[in-house]
């Protein structure tokens, strides 16, 4: 009887403490985590790929006009999987390793991203401008509406 | 006699204070003991002292009326006071011309008693099979209780506490007194609400048991209570059975006593953590196995041992 | 995969033809191992008996499907394991509108009872006889005549809210007093309603009311997702077995549609479900020590698993939801400059995982909590048809990875841990040995990994009509899958059946005539999965005698005042709290 306890404290002790200093230290994930999904607005085109294949339906594209098209990314009920990031062809789509989403904010959680498209001259159909002055040219000039920013 | 009451008066203060105060920090030390076998960082010596702070503040939301119950917190840590003024720390119990030992198991006994009352009163299903079960314990541990204490008595032919301990520095060691030393350190285990014996008190499969509805100031002065029992009771049983190295300068014996029952409370607690708990019936089995077998202290003691 | 025993087919092809007296519909075998049989619902028990008696089939689940935008009525699909030659046998048969009803099978296999519940609150269809037709997965204060499976049920109905809905218990026996355990349930800290009705201190029957968590789950799978998303919805069925429950959805999927999957991605899936049976044991076994008190286990065992965690999270990106099945294989690689890392974290979780069995091998204390505890016999395991480690720690030798091969384990089969007593200290055995044999296959798995592709390329679109079966065994037992494919790329029927659901209906037989202190271990021992079991209820028992339904049914009927029909909520409203 003793002799399984002593071998139960000797477990105890040998492994001396675990705990980690977290949240009063950081805490870095293993690489490869999958975290709260970061966009690069820059290389966007607005293809909607993403939306097509989140399984939770976390990505909705509208286009308002010829000319805009609208993500909008409820952050929220990501679960994480990461399909939008296999599919993005512009590797726009990244999962950061971050995770501490908690907030009280729910527009921490959600993110607006217009992409200004042109229309092809054979079907019809939008994509965004090529150069920045054709991104420029179609925002007329305005201030503060750089093409294709969140 | 005026010298006389307020010496007494201040040995009692300070035997309430000792007990009062020092009786968190020890459970602070306790629940770090813990931790650290557990292999976690565990929460701060302090946290005993913070927690009674935080509930004293809390609201107090009764489930159940009546002037009695509503007294029973104050009356239960009133008890466990009065026990600390009779039990020797460090020096002669301040009140041992009012009690012998047979007043100081009476004593021990009501704040069991009065915690079963507040968890019969209290109107839940829980509480109530916790009280039930903290009666099975009593019953069962208090003639261990008795046993221990009587050998005591039986060798050195008085029944005050501080009586038997003068006897034991003059006597030395001896082999009934061990024993009964031993029945004694186990019926702690149980008093102490420590495992394998915690059935009554924090009771995970029963919804924490007998305190289940108490909250606020009156779990404060519950828990309190229970911390300061399980200090009086490691002082009666170090002073009673092992008062020795024995100085005679009240500094030094009180700074010995207090060695001694930080060590007799780390063997509880490694006892506590080492062990799951037992069911009633084990438990009520076991400590029926251990009064039958301090019988043989008594035996020991009639042969003269 | 092993050799189906051709014989064994067909004979149970003539016995079933035969009991069938010629109305037997159709009889197809859609795969190797599955064989589907069509009769007319009268013959039903018939049937059911001779494959229960005659052939020793296990009962694994009921489907209930609304198949009328198909064939005009509802399909009630009975499901039956011959685990010695892997066989499946389903056992359809069909109720039209105009007669909502099939003969009940609990009579002869009690392991139905929970099933057949279901079906009747999914899609309406009432099992005729049965002893206990009470609300099962609807909550107390959904509408009656609204059936949540059917076809025209919209996935996002709200109902409206009732005022006063309490759950239809029993009475107590009489001179026994009322002690309810939930409906939080204290030491699992879920939802869970127990009923035990005590005589002092022992327990002389009880009565659940369960599924307060039902999240309606299939509901979603075959309105509103495709093939694809559903994996990720079936990882978070339940909160530790996520791996287990995408694989064998895929699995499902690929032997409905044919789909061959790639010899790499089957090693893979394994080693990560072995992974999984690791990390969940070691997890069980600190659940099991908390509940008797003993914290020093539950912190010893969550310190030992947390590398395993940790790997897991370098492997996949996440500590628990991997997200690495699809339909076709992986959608994300072992990466092999890992293998190092893994072989070393076993090694150390082996080291650890002996030393903390040989340290609690000799433990008296924890030997009084758990020897003679939660006894369930041989014969209620094999009558509730109780799947893994409680039957094999009751002697029921049954095991999913050699019963029904999939992944890898035709090729690296592992050995079963059986037990003969049935009390929960056989039950820590079980899993214990378990564990260590797991860790033995993860390096089988690794050492022989081949290399090749992960994903079968899939060109054409998955046929619709076709049954799939799939099992896998969770660390609770025998998880099933069943895939009825529809059009426009999702399921027809998605039917899950996770292990703790034939478990839980064994507590009545397990806790009778038990100390009250030792129903959170006995429940604790059956390691219950209350998210994956989507709650149910059950009925109480007596083991001292065999027909213990109509028995116990008999005596509540004669104690019961007039009105009640059995199903009516209204009945016993306001009543027994």
């Amino acid at each position: 009887m003793f002799l399984s306890k002593l071998r139960e404290a000797l477990i105890c002790l040998r492994a001396g403490r675990v705990t980690l200093k977290y949240p009063f230290a950081p805490q870095e994930p293993k690489p490869g985590f999958r975290g709260k999904v970061t966009i690069n607005a820059d290389l966007c085109f607005g293809c909607g790929g993403c939306a097509n294949v989140c399984p939770a339906g976390v990505i909705v594209v509208s286009d308002k006009e010829q000319y805009l098209r609208t993500l909008e990314f409820f952050w929220r009920r990501c679960t994480y999987c990461g399909k939008c990031e296999e599919v993005c062809p512009e590797k726009a789509v990244r999962l950061s390793p971050q995770f501490e989403t908690a907030t009280n904010a729910p527009q921490d959680m959600y993110m607006r991203l217009d992409v200004f498209m042109g229309p092809c001259q054979r079907c019809g159909r939008c994509f965004p401008p090529p150069t920045v002055l054709d991104r420029m040219m179609k925002t007329g000039f305005r201030e503060g509406l750089g093409g294709g920013r969140a | 006699m005026t010298a006389w009451l307020i010496k007494t008066f201040l040995l009692c203060v300070l035997n309430v204070a000792a007990a009062l105060l020092l009786s968190p920090l020890c459970e602070g030390i306790l629940r770090k003991l813990r931790a650290t076998i557990h292999s976690r960082v565990g929460p701060p010596v302090s946290q005993p002292f913070w927690d009674i702070f935080k509930l004293l503040g809390k609201e107090d939301l009764r489930s159940t009326g009546g002037l009695v119950y509503a007294a029973l917190p104050a009356l239960t840590l009133g008890s466990v006071l009065l026990l600390a003024a009779l039990v020797p720390i460090g020096t002669g119990a301040p009140l041992s011309f009012a009690g012998d030992l047979i007043v100081v198991l009476y004593v021990a006994a009501i704040s069991s008693v009065l915690m079963m009352l507040t968890g019969f009163g209290s109107g839940s299903p829980y509480a109530a099979i916790g009280s039930s079960r903290e009666m099975i314990m009593l019953l069962t541990v208090e003639p261990v209780m008795a046993i221990a204490l009587a050998v005591g008595a039986f060798k050195a032919r008085t029944l005050t506490l501080g009586g038997i301990a003068n006897w034991q520095v003059q006597n030395g060691p001896s082999i009934s007194m061990a024993i009964g030393g031993v029945a004694f350190f186990l019926a702690l285990q149980a008093v102490a609400g420590k495992l394998p014996f915690d059935i009554a008190e924090a009771d995970q499969e029963i919804m924490g048991g007998l305190l289940i509805e108490q909250s606020g100031p009156r779990l404060a002065m519950f828990r309190w209570a229970i911390w300061t029992k399980q200090l009086v009771l490691a002082f009666l049983l170090v002073e009673v059975f092992f008062p020795w190295p024995h100085f005679g300068v009240y500094p030094a014996d009180l700074l010995a006593t207090l060695v001694k029952v930080m060590a007799l409370l780390v063997l509880v607690t490694v006892i506590d953590v080492v062990n799951p708990r037992l069911r009633i019936d084990q438990a009520m089995g076991y400590y029926m196995r251990v009064a039958v077998s301090s019988l043989a202290a008594l035996a020991f003691a009639v042969i003269g041992k | 995969m092993s050799t189906v025993n051709q014989a064994t087919v067909k004979r149970v092809k003539e016995t079933v033809a035969a009991r069938c007296n010629g109305s037997l519909l159709a009889a197809t075998e859609p795969h190797a191992d599955t064989l589907h049989f069509t009769i007319d619902k009268t013959s039903m028990r018939s049937v059911v008996e001779s494959l229960v008696n005659g052939f020793q089939a296990r009962f694994m689940i009921s489907i209930g499907t609304d198949s009328r935008p198909l064939t005009g009525d509802f399909g009630i699909l009975h499901l039956f394991s011959l685990d010695r030659d892997h066989l499946y046998i389903l056992i359809e048969s069909h109720a039209s509108d105009k007669d909502l009803s099939v003969p009940s099978i609990t009579e002869i296999i009690p392991g139905a009872n929970w099933a057949e519940r279901e079906f009747r609150d999914a899609v309406g269809v009432h099992p005729e006889g049965h002893p206990d037709p009470r609300r099962l997965l609807l909550a107390d204060d959904w509408p009656e005549g609204v059936f949540p499976l059917r076809r025209d049920f919209p996935y996002n109905y709200q109902p409206p809210p009732a005022e006063k809905a309490n759950p239809q218990l029993r009475e107590p026996p009489p001179g026994a007093s009322v002690m309810p355990m939930g409906p939080f349930f204290p030491v699992l800290e879920e939802p869970a309603y127990w009923r035990l009705f005590v005589e002092g201190e022992t327990i002389v029957g009880c009565d659940t009311r369960l599924f307060y968590n039902h999240r309606g789950i299939e509901k979603l799978g075959d309105s509103v997702l495709t093939y694809n998303e559903i994996p990720y919805l079936a990882e978070r069925i339940c909160g530790i077995c996520g791996f287990i429950h995408s694989t064998c959805y895929c699995q499902a999927v690929e032997k409905a549609a044919a789909i061959s999957v790639p010899r790499r991605a089957r090693y893979i899936r394994t080693i990560m479900l072995e992974l999984e049976r690791i990390h969940s044991h070691l997890l069980w076994l600190g659940i099991a020590g908390h509940i008797i008190g003993f914290d020093t286990v539950l912190m010893q065992t969550w310190r030992i698993r947390e590398p395993l965690m940790w790997l897991c999270e370098e492997i996949s990106g996440n500590r628990k939801t991997y997200g690495m099945n699809t339909v076709g294989g992986l959608r994300r690689d072992f990466p092999d400059a890992l293998k190092p890392k893994l072989l070393e974290t076993l090694a150390e979780v082996e080291k650890e995982a002996i030393a903390v069995r040989e340290a609690i091998i000799g433990d008296p204390t924890l030997h009084a909590r758990t020897r003679g505890v939660g006894v369930l016999t041989n014969d209620w395991a094999k009558k509730i048809c109780v799947v893994g480690p409680p039957a094999r720690a009751s002697g029921v030798a049954i095991d999913a990875r050699i019963d029904h091969p999939y992944a890898a384990y035709d090729e690296i089969p592992p050995r079963i841990a059986t037990q003969e007593p049935g009390d929960t200290w056989s039950r820590v055995v079980v899993r214990v040995t378990e564990l260590l044999e797991s860790i033995r296959l993860v390096r089988d798995a690794v050492w022989a990994i081949p290399e090749g592709p992960i994903c079968a390329e899939i060109k054409k679109e998955i046929p619709p009509g076709r049954v799939g079966v799939s099992v896998v065994e969770a660390p609770r037992g025998e998880a099933i899958h069943f895939v009825l494919t529809g059009g426009d790329n999702r399921p027809y029927r998605w039917r899950v059946r996770a292990p703790t659901y034939p478990n839980l209906q064994a507590m009545p037989a397990m806790i009778a005539n038990a100390n009250i202190a030792d129903v959170p271990i006995t429940l604790g021992s059956l390691d219950p999965c209350f998210s994956c079991t989507e709650r149910l209820e059950t009925v109480d028992r007596k083991t001292n005698s065999v027909r213990v339904y109509s028995h116990a049914e008999l005596l509540e009927i004669s104690r019961r005042k007039a009105s009640s029909g059995a199903s009516s909520p209204t009945a016993r409203r306001g009543g027994s709290q």
